[in-house]
């Protein structure tokens, strides 16, 4: 008696939550099937069929409810270890509770905690890069990359479809938007829409805000350390050696490449095994032309010069928009250096004569298709 | 007597996750002479520390040394009272060391949170380090373990993601908290070059995190509002509090002479943590952040001085490969796990339903 009298509250909500999730057919038999006697060795029973199992939990019930009827109708005092609960709560006092809850700041500070993690993902990858956060910012990227700069992708079918290889480029533009256009290409036109991780530029990275949002969308600050450790885990890497170097280009000096670091690159891919793949962005370099540096007070606000364009600083900072020209992005055949094997990487003249390889061949890529566009505006 | 959690909790875990995968490297004493010491035994770590010695049947017996004797004290362990601060401290410790024939000494007395009492923690942590690592070659200690920080390496705009151990130490030198461990781990090494034979391990702890731990980052975490560097949100690593005990432990167990960063797999952006935390985050501009954060400083509002601000700005990652491989070391939690398994207990006691004393 007292073991029906226990399991009583705990069983019925049981029953009642089947019922919910699944009316047994009113027609079906209460038959409970028990296994034949046999002397056989016990060989898997047949899938119950779902009229049989609802069949079987039709016949539990009954037989619950029997045993909650028959408990009705005794008068024994229930057994010690049910008096010991405390007394349910009236059902006011839990409503207030509720109401503390949800009026009480903490209650709202917790939720908008959470709430400020949508656009976010709660994990990131070795280099900040935070797949939600990106395809939040895609649809821009898209929009850039379609209707702005219009970009034609001449040869990505040069870039590996799997595997470590770097992508060596041009570099351009007062705000580098090539990164994160070299990014978006690779993604839409690339058959294997590969991930591109780009190296970016100390004051890039580290400046407020902009040096975060890099790092969220894909970029990784610009180091043979953090290289190294992107090619080892076989990823697409693209830097842009002419660093700021690039980005600080005057108007009159466009699409002339400029010293190519201390050859940084090649060391790096001669010590990994890594295929390059030379890249040549045209149009980036009239987006945002720049007429003049100002370098005598930029010390202060952390950059290596401030920039004049035509729109910047006269507009404000409306000015740092980009014009819409028309991009090409380039690729060009992959460079394997591989026979040379590490310890190539300590011979300097043969390291600076491959840099000056690359930077030759994107050179030539740049010129020839400067000679062939017709228009800035429409390619 | 109180209570023992860590004993219950902590060894069976430990065992599973890091001393499992045993390599060639172990290198097991022989049976009955494995006497370990610890200093700042009633820290944090050291209490923990002795709590899985002794549970250890190949420990014969723990010294523990402190100004006062840790909770986790059983039957192996012998407490002696010391200061480090004393100028006697390095006689009577070598005297102790001997008498008891200490064969592994691990150095825990050092400060988790920076202090104001500057001038006091120089002379434990710089001056303490001096004493006890004379005491040490008084009395040929085999194995010296110590603690350090991954937050050494300091924060600059010119590291690398990832800092291995070869990077030079190069937090700031005029922030008394760095500067005192950075000589601390210059005496280890010279210790290493001179005491050739014995075994030195300096373990680089990344910023501990976890249920029972308390330090300036879990006070930070545990404010409501936690000020950020309005436009910085650098990427940041933690380490469980279990996962730090358990290097310890492996670095007792095993020989592994070196430099080993202990940390938990995985980065997160701050803001993300702040965000799973369940934390408001105050983003300040940077210039007005550092004479605001030397004012709480000095009105003891602030967890930490402003040399702290730079590890808001700028990365102090470090690079765990090397315990991974070499010393076997596997975190049980990652970055993560570790920070979400501190928000749990701090959610509780942010609504008073959990209450302990602080370690």
């Amino acid at each position: 008696m007292t073991a029906k009298k226990t399991a009583k509250p705990r069983k019925a909500p049981a029953r009642k939550r089947v019922k919910s999730v699944k009316p047994a057919p009113l027609e079906a038999e209460i038959a409970l099937p028990s296994p034949p006697p046999s002397d056989k060795p016990p060989i898997p029973p047949p899938r119950p069929s779902e009229e049989e199992l609802a069949g079987q939990i039709h016949a539990l019930e009954e037989r619950l409810d029997r045993m909650i009827d028959a408990a009705k109708h005794t008068t024994e005092p229930p057994p010690a270890s049910v008096r010991q609960l405390p007394p349910q709560e009236p059902a006011e006092k839990a409503v207030f509770d509720t109401a503390r809850e949800l009026l009480s700041t903490d209650f709202y500070l917790r939720k908008w905690g959470r709430l400020g993690m949508r656009n976010r993902s709660e994990e990131v990858d070795d280099f900040g890069f935070d797949p939600v956060y990106e395809q939040k910012v895609m649809p821009l990227f898209n929009f850039l990359y379609e209707k702005y700069f219009r970009v034609e992708a001449v040869g990505v079918a040069n870039v590996p479809g799997e595997g470590r290889c770097l992508l060596v480029s041009n570099h351009s533009g007062t705000l580098p938007y090539d990164g994160a256009m070299l990014k978006t290409c690779l993604k839409r036109e690339h058959p294997q829409k590969r991930d591109v991780r780009w190296l970016a530029e100390d004051f890039i990275f580290h400046f407020p805000f902009l040096g975060s949002f890099t790092n969220r969308v894909g970029a990784v600050r610009a180091c043979q350390e953090n290289a190294e450790r992107l090619l080892r885990q076989e990823a697409l890497v693209a830097v842009f050696p002419e660093g700021i170097k690039g980005i600080g280009k005057l108007f009159k000096d466009r699409y002339k490449l400029q010293r190519f670091g201390r050859g940084g690159f090649v060391k790096l891919c001669l010590r990994t095994g890594t295929p390059v793949v030379p890249v040549a962005v045209l149009g980036a370099e009239e987006a945002t032309p720049m007429l003049l540096r100002i370098e005598s007070f930029s010390k202060a606000l952390g950059l290596p010069y401030i920039p004049v364009t035509p729109t910047f600083p006269l507009l404000g900072p409306l000015g740092l928009v980009p014009a819409p020209t028309k991009w090409k992005i380039m690729f060009g055949e992959p460079v394997h250096w591989g026979d040379y094997g590490p310890e190539a990487a300590e011979d300097e003249i043969l390291v600076s004569r491959l840099a000056e390889g690359v930077r030759a061949s994107i050179q030539a890529m740049l010129d020839r298709s400067v000679g062939e566009r017709r228009s800035v505006w429409f390619g | 007597m109180k209570p023992r959690p860590f004993r219950v909790s902590f060894a069976p875990m430990a065992e599973e996750t890091n001393l499992a995968p045993k390599s060639s490297s172990v290198v097991r004493p022989r049976t009955g002479a494995h006497v370990v010491a610890v200093t700042g035994a009633a820290s944090f770590l050291g209490t923990n520390l002795i709590g899985l010695l002794e549970e250890d049947d190949l420990v014969d017996r723990i010294v523990a040394v402190d100004i006062k004797p840790p909770v986790t004290a059983g039957n192996k362990t012998r407490a002696y009272a010391v200061d480090l601060t004393d100028p006697s401290a390095e006689a009577r410790l070598a005297e102790i060391l001997a008498a008891e024939r200490a064969d592994t000494l691990v150095h825990l007395a050092f400060l988790a949170s920076p202090t104001h009492a500057s001038a006091w923690a120089h002379e434990l942590e710089s001056v303490g380090t001096m004493h006890v690592l004379v005491a040490a070659r008084h009395a040929q200690v085999r194995k010296l373990v110590m603690w350090s920080q991954t937050l050494l390496y300091g924060a600059h705009p010119s590291n690398p993601n990832f800092l291995t151990e070869t990077h030079p130490l190069r937090a700031s030198r005029s922030e008394p908290f760095f500067a005192d461990k950075m000589e601390a781990e210059a005496e280890a090494s010279r210790f290493a070059q001179r005491a050739q034979g014995s075994v030195v391990t300096v373990l680089r702890t990344a910023p501990i995190v976890g249920p029972t731990v308390h330090n300036y980052v879990t006070r930070y975490l545990a404010r409501r509002i936690v000020p950020t560097m309005m436009g910085f949100d650098p990427l940041v690593q933690f380490l469980h509090e279990i996962d730090a005990i358990a290097a310890f432990k492996l670095a007792v167990d095993r020989d592994v002479p070196g430099i080993y960063n202990v940390v938990g797999e995985g980065v997160l952006p701050l803001s993300t943590v702040i965000k799973l935390a369940g934390r408001f985050s105050l983003p300040v501009p940077h210039p007005l952040a550092e004479s605001l954060c030397a004012l709480g400083w000095i009105a003891q509002i602030a967890e930490a001085p402003p040399t702290f601000l730079k590890y808001l700005r700028f990365l102090s990652v470090a690079d765990g490969q090397k315990a991974w491989d070499k010393m076997g070391f596997r975190p049980a939690y990652t970055t993560r796990e570790a920070l979400l398994d501190f928000t749990s207990a701090q959610r509780l006691r942010d609504v008073k339903l959990l209450q302990e004393n602080a370690a």
